[in-house]
Formats: C-alpha cells, structure tokens, sequence
C-alpha cells in the first residue's frame, strides 16, 4: 500500500513539472546488479519516464542473480532486443567497466546507476546515493541522540564486502565517530542477504546488547533485521539508525525501537537517469564543465540525495523522497547537459 | 564398558561432537555470555533451520548426487508460503501444506529429470536452480510479502522450557525421522545402496530410478520446510531466502563425515556439522574479526574440522588394521 503511495505521488510529482515530450525511439534498460527491494522502484521509474517523457520504453531488468557474468549476458542480450539506452548498477566497478564500454560503441548512451564504474569508463556519468556521506550523517544523527556521542560505543551493520560502496561506509561512520569521541567497537559485514543477517545481528546482540549505545546500519537488510532484533529484545535504550524505508524500519520508527532511517532516492535515479538517456540520444551532450562530484571510483558522480526521516518524518516520508527527485530534476538539464 | 567406548569412537558422530565440545568451552571461557539463555536461543534457531537445509542435501548425498537447487526450492517455498497469506488470505496451515507440497513437487522434478534423463544431477539441478529461481522472482519481482500472521511470527521466534525455540521441534522430527528412514526402512537401505554402488543396487533388485525420486522428493520437502520455517523466523517472506544456502548444505554433512561419492551419511553428524558451522559462524562475531577476513576465517575452520574429522576416522582406520592383524 505504501509502496502504491509512493509511485501515486511521485506521478503527481512529475504531472505538476507540466512536461510536454514528443515520443521517442529510446528503449531504456535499467539493470541491476542482482535482485534487491532497493532497487524495486526503478520498474516505476521507468514506466513513469516513458510515460510522461515520450520514450519508446524504459524497463526495469534483473540478473537472477548477483553474478557479473549474468548480468553481462543480460545486457548483451538486451542490445540484440533493441534497447538502446542502459542504467547499470555495476556488479563490479571494474569487471562491468569492459561491457559499459561495449555497449557505449553501439552508441547507446551508457550511465552507471546507484554505484559508480571505476575511471576510466565510457560511462556518461554515475548517479547514486554519495553513500560515504549518508552513512556520515546517519552516524552523525545517531550521535547527536547519544548526547553528543563522546565515550559512546557504536555498532555498524553493513553490506555486501563486493560493494565498493560498503569501505566507502565503513570509513564514513569511523570518521563520524573519530569526530564526535565515539567509538565503532564492532562492524559486521557481508550480511545484505537475510539468513547471515539475522544469524550474526541477533548474536551479537544476544552477547553485546549490554556494551553498545548505538547501532548504525548502512544496508538495506541489516537495517531491517536489527530493527527487528531490536523490537524483539524490547530494547529501546540502544539507538539505532537505518537506512531506506522497508516498511519494517519505517514501522520500528513510529513505534520506538529505531530512531530514524537514512533515505535513498532510487526512484529519483530511475527517473532522472532515463529522463537523461533519452535526452542524450536525441543529441544533447554531457556539458564539459557540469559540477560533477568525485568519489573513490570517479569524478564524474551525481548525487541522487539522501535525507534523514525520524518520528516526524516516519508518516510521510514519501514526501521527503518526493523533494529530493523534484529538486533535482528541475536543475538537471541546465546543470549538467547541453543540448 | 571399553567395547563400548570404541563403538562410539569408531562412529561418524564421535569426531563431530568432540569438536562441538571442545568449541563450546573453548568459547565460553573466552566468552561467558556464549552460554547466556538468550544466546543459546539465538543458536537453536540458526540450528534448526539450517539442520533442515543440511539434512536435504545429505538425501542426495546418499544417493552419490548433489542438489544445487536446495536454496531454490527453500526461497520459492518461502514466497510461495508468505504471497499465499498475503495476496489469497489462505490460512497459514494451508499455506504451509501447500508450500510444502511445491517443495515435494520441485524434488520429484528434479528427481525424474536425473532418472530418466541419466543426466548427472549437477547438471538437472543446476538448471532447475534457475527454472525454481526464475519463478522466484516473477512473483515477489524482488519485494518481500511482509503481511505474516502474528502466530507464524510467534512460531517463529518464540520457545518453550526456557531457550528452546518452538522451531526445533519440526527439526527433531525430521532428524528421527530419518534416522529412523535410513537405519530401519527398506527406502533408506535402497538410498545407501544406491549411492555405495547404482549398479549393484539394481543387480540386487533396488529399484535407481524410483530410489533417486524418493530421495529428491525428500530433499524438496525438507528444503520447502525449512524455507517456510525461515519465513517464520525473519518474519517476512523475502525472496533472497536460500540464496546462501549451498556451502553450508555440503559443508556440514561433510563435517558430519559423509561421503561425497555417496552410500555413506549420518543423520547425527550432519546435525553436530550443522552445529559446528553455526558456532563457527557465531565465534567470527563474538570475537570480532576483520569483516574483511571473516569468509577466509570461516574456510580454515571449516577446512579445520573437516581435517579433524578425517585425521580421526584415518587413524580409527589403522588402528583397527593393527587390531586384526
């Protein structure tokens, strides 16, 4: 139902930006590295850019798995069904490097989705979460309900170790803490999938629930299985922030046993990313001086926002997602293409 | 009293359990809270379903196979359990026969595709893998079904007498069960038989073909259960379920001394197999290793326990020799 909200209202979002596109021959493929509910809102993106942006199609593809060599065949198989514009969540920054590069030589415009393709690459640019600086101000919130932070032990649940985004993490929440006087004491990884997660969280908790002030999760399936671990023990003297808005999160907000979530915007990528794809083949140009960002695997990065929802945020959070995608969108083509 | 000493010795389960022993105090003093009741909780569960995966891939490991759609099967009876609920309202019971039975129908597919194809069943289920994973994703299109009936969830992370958690108790009748299968009926005699020599078992009567479908539609069942049992657990029926099944499903009948060739499997050292691995698993958190190192941890001391194991069985072996000579 919430998911429903959410498409329903991110639709009156684009309806009220009053666009008028002529259709188009762009077949936007939007493929990720494997199947994961974060990325389920990028089949609504796409639908809606081909609807309200005149695109042939834009449609959401998924490996069956999170293999490299899987979702390389997907896309090659994708170029012999006429796609001719791909979104990619990278399965490797580097290993998808050869195939971006493969697809870019057929002239498809080629743009890394929610993680980056490390540089060099024909990859117009990444668009994603800057996950470094989510997961810094997520700990920052974390600490400032732990009274500043100073002494405090923090916990931090993470994700794939393959996800060059989780060192990009794992280092943000250190350095948050560093700053604050903190400690990280303990950081589980590799638990983005829900049997490792709930075996090695609720372990943890089960023998260090006592030593811990904080738990910070930076995953989408940690911060549902520590949520959960969290309302099970009745615990609500450690404070935890999540990321993303799994209805359990979301729901352990309203009722005390998570502090807030940090939100991502993989609507907004979909969205905005076919929006560009189709805007790219019909001859715009990525400008030469757009302000892109760096990070560790590129400096032509984008950030797709993230936003922190509490108690007051847990109602309407769609809202929240709704602002970042609307904020960007309308800055986008003057910002970062010339046509 | 020695005799008896030396049975136990020369049995499967021995090396297992010294090893499950020896972990268990090793880690306790090192970490008193290992003992906790919560803690002791925490392992029950983790053994219980993962008994169930384990117990499936040791059917098929008894019949000299292997089964590399048991995460498959598990994940799809999972979704099939939690969209049942959610989107048709089926009553839970209903819904767990039902996905028991899709569990039962996946094994008896894989099991007359390697029957009366003679392909080899890595090849059958490494196929069906992606048909049961395939299908898998069509129906969640990667969202979990969250709507799971309050009892399901209480089944699920409640206990009884203290630490045990009431999903133990399907597990416990799955491990008697076949115990009881492989050590007494004639289905079990056939299984072993069948993976110690296919062609002498048919020589003598067995019939392959029907003994390798049984064995497959029990390793679906008992990878359907512990998918449904998982949905309980986490409370959610997330399509991810049995993703990582695989290692841990070779991993512990091979500590529990199985013989990949087949013939020869425990009920009893898969069980401490399973045990061994979930306290291994548990250790690399308590004692907080580099999340970097953790699989190549994990690997040594499976590798480790493994090594343990045979060392003892090599030296039973010689010792025995010395005996009859």
């Amino acid at each position: 139902m919430l998911r429903k909200l959410m498409i329903s209202s991110c639709l009156a979002v684009v309806a009220l930006s009053g666009n008028a596109y002529a259709d188009s021959s762009t077949k936007v493929a939007l493929v990720p590295g494997g199947p994961h509910p974060y990325f389920a809102a990028w089949e609504q993106a796409g639908a809606d850019a081909a609807k309200d942006f005149g695109l042939g199609s834009a449609e959401y593809k998924v490996p069956q798995k999170w293999e490299l060599s899987m979702q390389n065949q997907m896309l090659e198989s994708l170029v012999t069904q006429g796609y001719n514009a791909f979104l990619i969540f990278p399965g490797d920054p580097v290993g998808t490097v050869a195939i971006a590069n493969e697809l870019a030589d057929t002239g498809a415009p080629v743009m890394a989705l929610a993680g980056c393709l490390k540089d060099p690459s024909d990859a117009l640019f990444c668009m994603g979460t800057d996950t470094g600086n989510s997961a810094y101000l997520g700990t920052k919130e974390l600490l400032t309900k732990l009274a500043g932070g100073k002494g405090k032990k923090i916990a931090h649940f993470t994700g794939f170790l393959v996800d060059p985004n989780t060192q990009l993490r794992i280092d943000a929440v250190n350095k948050a803490a560093v700053e604050a006087g903190a400690e990280v004491i303990q950081v589980i990884a590799d638990i983005d999938a829900p049997e490792p997660a709930e075996e090695k969280i609720n372990a943890y908790l089960a023998a260090h629930a006592k030593d811990v002030d904080g738990i910070i999760t930076t995953a989408w399936v940690p911060a549902v299985v520590a949520s959960n671990a969290l309302r099970k023990i009745g615990d609500k003297r450690i404070v935890m922030v999540g990321i993303d808005h799994d209805k359990v999160v979301i729901q352990a907000i309203k009722d005390g046993f998570v502090h807030g979530t940090m939100l991502q915007n993989p609507y907004g990528q979909g969205y905005i990313g076919s929006f560009a794809a189709d805007k790219l083949r019909s001859g715009c140009k990525v400008k030469a001086d757009a302000p892109f960002k760096t990070n560790a695997l590129t400096n032509k990065f984008i950030d797709s926002g993230t936003v922190f929802a509490g108690i007051n945020e847990a109602d309407n959070y769609v809202a929240s997602m709704q602002k970042i995608t609307k904020t960007l969108l309308a800055s986008f083509e003057k910002t970062y293409l010339s046509c | 009293m020695n005799s008896q000493l030396a049975n136990y010795r020369e049995s499967d389960w021995f090396g297992p359990l010294l090893i499950t022993v020896a972990a268990i105090v090793i880690v306790s003093v090192f970490n008193p809270e290992f003992l906790s009741p919560y803690n002791l909780q925490i392992l029950l569960l983790a053994i219980a379903v993962n008994a169930l995966i384990a117990l499936s891939q040791m059917m098929i490991i008894a019949i000299g196979q292997m089964n590399l759609s048991v995460g498959a099967i598990g994940g799809l009876a999972a979704i099939s359990f939690g969209g049942m609920m959610e989107v048709w309202l089926i009553p839970w019971p209903v819904a767990a026969l039902l996905a028991l039975g899709i569990g039962l129908f996946a094994g008896i597919a894989n099991g007359v595709l390697v029957a009366w194809t003679g392909i080899s069943a890595f090849v059958i289920t490494l196929a069906s893998l992606s048909i049961f994973k395939g299908i898998n994703l069509g129906i969640t299109e990667a969202q979990p079904f969250y709507k799971i009936p309050e009892i399901v969830k209480l089944l699920g992370n409640e206990t009884f007498l203290g630490p045990l958690p009431w999903l133990i108790l399907p597990t416990v009748v799955v491990a008697v069960g076949l115990w009881y299968l492989l050590s007494f009926l004639p289905l079990g005699r056939f299984i072993l038989a069948v993976g110690g020599n296919a062609h002498s078992a048919e020589l003598s009567g067995i019939s392959v073909a029907k003994t390798v479908v049984a064995a497959h539609a029990i390793s679906g069942l008992l990878a359907a259960m512990a998918g449904i049992m998982l949905v309980g657990r986490l409370q959610l029926g997330q399509p991810t379920i049995g993703d990582d099944w695989l290692i841990l499903s070779f991993a512990a009948p091979v500590i529990g001394g199985a013989v990949l060739t087949g013939g020869k499997v425990s009920v009893a050292g898969t069980l401490l197999g399973v045990t061994i691995v979930v306290i291994i698993n548990q250790v690399l958190v308590l004692f907080n290793i580099d999340p970097f190192l953790v699989q190549v941890v994990l690997g040594g001391l499976i590798l480790w326990a493994v090594g343990v194991n045979r060392w003892r069985e090599v030296r039973a072996q010689k010792t025995e020799k010395r005996l009859a000579a």
